[in-house]
């Protein structure tokens, strides 16, 4: 019989660059002040409820940091937190959607700027839950006692690409919009251990779940393709820069029609997990939900009232409003505030959960909150 | 009977009155080194549940440093069995060569338990260990050392009769994978083979009374040193 070690999240890390920026503030650093564009965005942040969010990029738009620095300072806070150093790593799994070069891997650029020694890495590509696949990587490895301590670290920085001049030249339509204004730059990041931490409170990583129904669904949340099936030729690989971006194929697209299915499947996915015992809905203590609207917040949240009608907005934990929609980090990032501003009891359950528009992703992970322990008669 | 000096028994000194057999008698050593280990504090300490990650780490540590010689002095008992005692020496190059790979484990299961190697590799033996490799080096270098025979037994029964047990409990009481107790679970499989093959060797008929004895006596010095290396961590 194989015997596993189990996985502790121990530290607890995010960045996010510069200052708050307000609703307000954000034509002035993406552009986009013409009467259409305005009218489309005080739509989209009426209904996805962000009041504040976060850009490395300056008050003129021009970019102020990479995306692997914001990683590596989420990555600085959490071993800070954890009190270790970057040598002290064995893994270091790392999800963005999109790195700042293409060629080579975002976690090569990550270690290479953190530092540290010889270290296992592996970077998880996709969108939102790639965050959790990262984190389901590391989780394995030391569970099978393969390493001690790992780190995983989420990222994004798409103000870059949201800027007024991705969007000349070309019609663009609800579809390219639509991310424009509820993406935001971030990161979080957290270490995971095979023991827990000696002296403070940990989070053990009960069960990560993750499933694909790509192959019920088309794609929703693309770039680099143009309309919403690939084809051979239709990539941005296939055609000459100058006509992929007059063709909009470097704006990031979300086809807004399909998003109340992906509530409906994420619902299911969240269902089949009670059903086969994963999770217990008597003991759900805290829900951290990555969603990147509040009106996907209430069709949640009602989904979940439905199974539990005890439930209460006081289990219910996010920072989009404050912190904005980080894509794969947003997970991290709301965990790393609930985790600082002290809500976790020893014995807590806290559920994890991940809906990724991109082709129809879940992902879902339970902790369970666990006292230091440190023995007594422990050694000299 | 731990303090003799001479590390070869008189005839008269190590016969068993009431005529038990070799493995008789090595059984009894056994039960000696079995009260030895009940009063060793890690190993008590591993029994309670109390044991810590670092316990379990300084033991690696400290074993290490003997696990190292092992196979070096069966090496060298190997070399100096002549063609009389054939069998001996080809069991002895057999057994040398399928431990002298060990302390890679060791150093893997510390690795995975979040140590240094580097570090690990620079210890040094702690008294039990400097007494016990002391001996067997000196009993090595004899001509026709059967006597390391009771060596064996003491070392390999550890490995096949209690290693696996500490590993379970070190999982239990730590949460530790099976990589990280891979050196003490892999020598309850290799030992008990070692130990089959041993015992072969003792009921065999080639064992003499005199040869006896000293398989006794060896027996009898190694069980106490080597507890003596796991009360003595990192002296």
């Amino acid at each position: 019989m194989t015997t596993t070690a189990r996985a502790y999240l121990t530290g607890f890390g995010r960045y996010l660059p510069g200052p708050p920026v307000d609703n307000d503030g954000m034509a002035a650093r993406l552009g986009g002040d013409d009467a259409v564009t305005a009218r489309i965005r005080g739509s989209i942040l009426a209904s996805n409820g962000i009041r504040q969010r976060h850009y490395a990029l300056d008050e003129q738009g021009e970019p102020t940091e990479l995306n692997e620095e914001l990683a590596v300072k989420a990555l600085n806070a959490a071993l800070d937190d954890r009190g270790i150093q970057p040598s002290d790593l064995r893994m270091l799994a790392t999800a963005t959607t999109m790195g700042d070069v293409l060629v080579p891997g975002f976690a090569n650029m990550v270690h290479g700027r953190l530092g540290g020694g010889p270290m296992q890495l592996l970077s998880a590509s996709g969108v939102c839950a790639s965050s959790m696949a990262a984190l389901d990587a590391v989780v394995s490895k030391v569970r099978l006692g393969d390493h001690p301590r790992g780190a995983v670290v989420a990222s994004e920085l798409p103000s870059r690409s949201l800027r007024q001049r991705r969007y000349e030249g070309f019609r663009a339509g609800m579809d390219a919009h639509f991310l424009r204004w509820m993406l935001s730059d971030g990161a979080g990041a957290v270490v995971v251990e095979f023991q827990p931490h000696p002296t403070r409170l940990s989070l053990r990583v009960d069960w990560i779940r993750q499933v694909s129904l790509a192959h019920d669904h088309a794609v929703c949340m693309r770039a680099g393709m143009s309309g919403d099936e690939t084809h051979v030729g239709g990539t941005w690989q296939d055609v000459a820069l100058a006509d992929a971006q007059a063709a909009g194929m470097f704006v990031l697209r979300q086809d807004v029609g399909m998003l109340d299915d992906l509530a409906e499947a994420g619902i299911a996915q969240f269902e089949e997990l009670v059903d086969i015992g994963l999770v217990d809905v008597r003991h759900l203590d805290h829900v951290i939900c990555h969603y990147s609207t509040n009106v996907f917040r209430d069709v949640a949240f009602d989904a979940l009232r439905r199974r539990v009608p005890s439930l209460d907005t006081d289990r219910w934990f996010s920072n989009l409003e404050t912190r904005g929609n980080t894509g794969s980090a947003s997970i991290f990032i709301a965990l790393e505030e609930a985790w600082r501003t002290g809500r976790f009891e020893p014995g807590e359950t806290i559920l994890l959960a991940v809906p990724e528009s991109g082709r129809f992703s879940f992902a879902f992970a339970q902790l369970t909150v666990v006292a230091p322990t440190r023995p007594q008669g422990a050694s000299s | 009977m731990t303090s003799a000096t001479s590390t070869v028994p008189s005839t008269a000194d190590g016969t068993d009155p009431a005529g038990a057999s070799l493995l008789e008698r090595l059984g009894e050593v056994w039960l000696e080194l079995e009260d030895h280990l009940a009063r060793v504090p890690v190993l008590q300490r591993l029994d309670d549940g109390t044991v810590t990650l670092e316990d379990y780490m300084r033991l690696l540590f400290n074993l290490r440093q003997q696990v190292i010689d092992g196979s070096l002095w069966i090496a060298r008992a190997a070399s100096n069995f002549d063609i009389d005692h054939f069998e001996l020496r080809a069991a002895a190059i057999k057994h040398a060569e399928e431990e002298h790979r060990d302390h890679f484990l060791l150093e893997a299961d510390y690795v995975a338990l979040g140590g240094s190697r580097e570090e690990l590799r620079a210890g040094r033996k702690n008294v039990g260990s400097e007494a016990l490799s002391g001996y067997l080096f000196t009993y090595a270098s004899k001509p026709n050392p059967a006597g390391l025979l009771g060596a064996m037994f003491i070392i390999e029964g550890l490995g096949a009769r209690r290693a696996a047990q500490w590993a379970a409990r070190f999982q239990e009481v730590l949460g530790l994978a099976d990589n990280q107790v891979h050196f003490m679970t892999y020598h309850q499989e290799a030992d008990g083979a070692h130990t089959g093959d041993m015992e072969a060797i003792l009921t065999s008929g080639l064992i003499d009374d005199a040869t006896a004895d000293e398989i006794v006596r060896c027996a009898q010095v190694v069980a106490r040193l080597y507890a003596l290396q796991l009360e003595e961590l990192d002296r």
